[in-house]
């Protein structure tokens, strides 16, 4: 059994928790295509527009720790996730976000409860309003979020924090 | 050292002026022997219609081509001479020849070929036959190149100094790139000098050039590398012993002292030659396990480096620290272990990463008291992730930087004994598997170390 998943992040290790606790706790049979969306505005003016790419974006907003954990998610979790990627969200209406989550044949969609997502950038979104108003079903996940850890930032942190492994 | 350096650079140097010159004067001298040689064809042409206009004038006077042959008379060669003589059948050339001075041969050719050239010291001769109304003749015309005299004397004066400009110019080319050429060296062997015992943590600069001086800073680098791991095993092996090896030796002698202060019951003596032995099998179970350290792949044979399962030596390091320190409290953490354990595999010597773990965790051990020490495992798709998290009393901030130089030790450390010398040989180590380090600490509160080993896949890649 196959499920196409969204998980928003912004792109800090702490965000993947929700990946971690999704694998943690799937059956035994499912296998996942999770898409970990950002949302940013794609630029405004005529020149940028011009010069724009998805993937340099993506690249400018993402960092090495974070793919780094992603790979070490993928390898603990092989046999449950079919892929994993990051995407852009670059709508301003609930109908193109809609409209995403159509294309890409989202069937799920799981949100971190209290752990609250960053503005990696100025042209960043918050999707969390249009994730809420949207028809599939949203799962919240909680955990406890650590106030400092000496490893906050780098790749160590995605083996402590919040949501521990079984 | 210097002086054959110095003689390389100049010898090079020297190489290069002489190649210089070479070529200078190859090019001058073909310059000065061609151009004279093209006057002397040019002037002699020159002479030769002279001859032939001579003969129009003098002999056939022929007056319709009078004017334009002025034109070639307007201006008189230097010592300019026409001489005629009338060909005939039994001519005297021997008494000719003789009378102007001229070889025989001059106007043996004139008759054989119609024309002749000669030179004789500073004269040009031309020689020719011309048949005119009275009959056959030989015109001979004589000048002096006064234009290629002056044209050669100003000709050897531009190539001298021209010689002189260019060798001056190569030879400042010469030093300068020598020069040039030997500064990193020179560079390289200051730094060198500097490099003792004592620092064996300096490294010299590289210049990201990626040319042979920078394969041999490098090669120079990973040399100090192997040779400051080795030191520095050697260290870490006497700072521990000492440590280690003394707590059960105070034990057995304080044990012995009591025994013999006075006659004991042979219950007692029993008991206290229990205790020794005990203290003796802890004594010999550490012995073993820093000799076990000590050797870490420098034994006299090649470095091994194989491939390895990262989990299984965590869990010997384990083992080791338990032995050394039985106190110890260490949780191996395989949550996020990857399914496929060919992911966990590295290229590496295991004595020197068994050491670099042991360090470390041994530190994690020792500076939070033996609370618990969590250690995780995992694997990204180029990396091992080995995670060691503490709760101890942390480092501060401000000493973060320090914490890799020899014999440094942080300012919170009093109350634990230690020389500042596993950290920077475990860097060395990892750094010899090209991997990274980090550590990242809150005062107070813990450490975390954070290990980077590449996969062999990625390696071999």
């Amino acid at each position: 059994m196959k499920k196409n998943v969204l998980i928003p992040t912004d792109f800090t290790i702490e965000s993947l928790n929700v990946v971690k606790f999704l694998l943690q706790n799937r059956p035994n049979d499912c296998r996942y295509n999770i898409i970990l969306l950002h949302g940013a505005q794609a630029p405004d003016t005529i020149t940028e527009l011009l010069f724009f790419s998805k993937s340099k974006m993506l690249a400018s907003l993402s960092n090495r720790s974070f793919e780094e954990a992603c790979g070490v998610i993928k390898n603990k979790y092989a046999s449950g996730i079919a892929s994993m990627r990051t995407d852009l969200f670059s709508g301003y209406t609930q109908a193109a976000f809609n409209n995403y989550l159509l294309a890409n044949r989202i069937e799920e969609i799981y949100i971190p409860n209290s752990y609250h997502l960053h503005a990696k950038n100025p042209k960043s979104i918050d999707l969390l309003p249009f994730i809420t108003k949207c028809k599939q079903p949203v799962n919240k996940i909680e955990w406890k979020t650590e106030a400092l850890l000496p490893e906050k930032g780098s790749l160590a942190e995605i083996f402590y924090n919040g949501v521990v492994a079984n | 050292m210097k002086s054959t350096l110095m003689n390389t650079q100049s010898k090079i140097a020297f190489m290069l002026i002489m190649a210089f010159l070479a070529i200078i004067m190859l090019f001058s001298g073909w310059i000065y022997f061609a151009i004279p040689s093209f006057l002397h064809d040019y002037y002699y042409d020159v002479l030769e219609i002279r001859a032939m206009a001579a003969g129009q004038m003098e002999l056939d006077k022929n007056e319709g081509e009078l004017n334009g042959l002025r034109a070639v008379f307007s201006e008189k060669l230097m010592h300019e001479e026409d001489l005629f003589f009338k060909l005939e059948q039994d001519m005297d050339l021997r008494t000719l020849a003789d009378s102007l001075e001229l070889p025989i041969s001059f106007f043996q050719t004139i008759i054989k070929e119609g024309r002749a050239r000669h030179q004789e010291k500073r004269l040009f001769y031309v020689g020719i036959t011309y048949a005119s109304k009275q009959g056959n003749y030989i015109v001979v015309s004589r000048a002096q190149d006064h234009f290629e005299e002056g044209f050669i004397a100003y000709l050897k004066k531009t190539l001298v100094a021209a010689i002189i400009i260019a060798f001056s110019v190569s030879l400042f080319i010469a030093v300068y790139y020598s020069r040039y050429i030997f500064k990193p060296l020179r560079d390289i062997t200051e730094k060198a000098q500097q490099i003792s015992s004592e620092n064996l943590h300096l490294r010299l600069d590289s210049r990201n050039n990626n040319d042979e001086m920078d394969e041999l800073i490098k090669t120079f680098n990973d040399m100090l590398d192997r040779i400051e791991t080795a030191f520095e095993t050697q260290n870490n092996f006497i700072s521990n012993a000492s440590h280690e090896l003394r707590t059960p030796l105070t034990a057995i002698i304080g044990e012995a002292d009591v025994a013999l202060s006075k006659e004991r019951t042979i219950d007692e003596y029993i008991e206290s030659i229990r205790i020794m032995l005990e203290e003796a099998e802890k004594l010999d179970a550490k012995t073993n396990a820093l000799l076990f350290l000590a050797q870490t792949g420098f034994n006299g044979k090649i470095q091994q480096f194989t491939r390895l399962r990262i989990d299984q030596l965590i869990w010997d390091v384990k083992s080791t620290i338990e032995k050394l320190n039985p106190k110890s409290n260490i949780r191996v953490d395989m949550s996020l272990l990857p399914e496929d354990p060919t992911k966990l595999k590295v290229t590496g010597n295991e004595q020197l990463l068994h050491l670099a773990l042991t360090n470390i965790i041994g530190n994690a051990c020792k500076y939070s008291n033996n609370q618990l020490v969590n250690v995780s495992l995992g694997a990204s798709d180029d990396n091992v992730v080995i995670v060691i998290k503490d709760n101890g009393i942390g480092i501060p901030t401000s000493e973060l930087k320090h914490i890799y130089d020899p014999f440094f030790r942080a300012s919170n450390t009093k109350n634990y004994e230690g020389y500042g010398i596993g950290l920077p040989l475990t860097r060395n180590i990892i750094k010899m598997h090209h991997g990274k380090i980090t550590v990242s600490s809150l005062l107070g509160s813990g450490t975390t170390v954070q290990i980077k080993i590449p996969t062999t896949n990625q390696i071999s890649v």
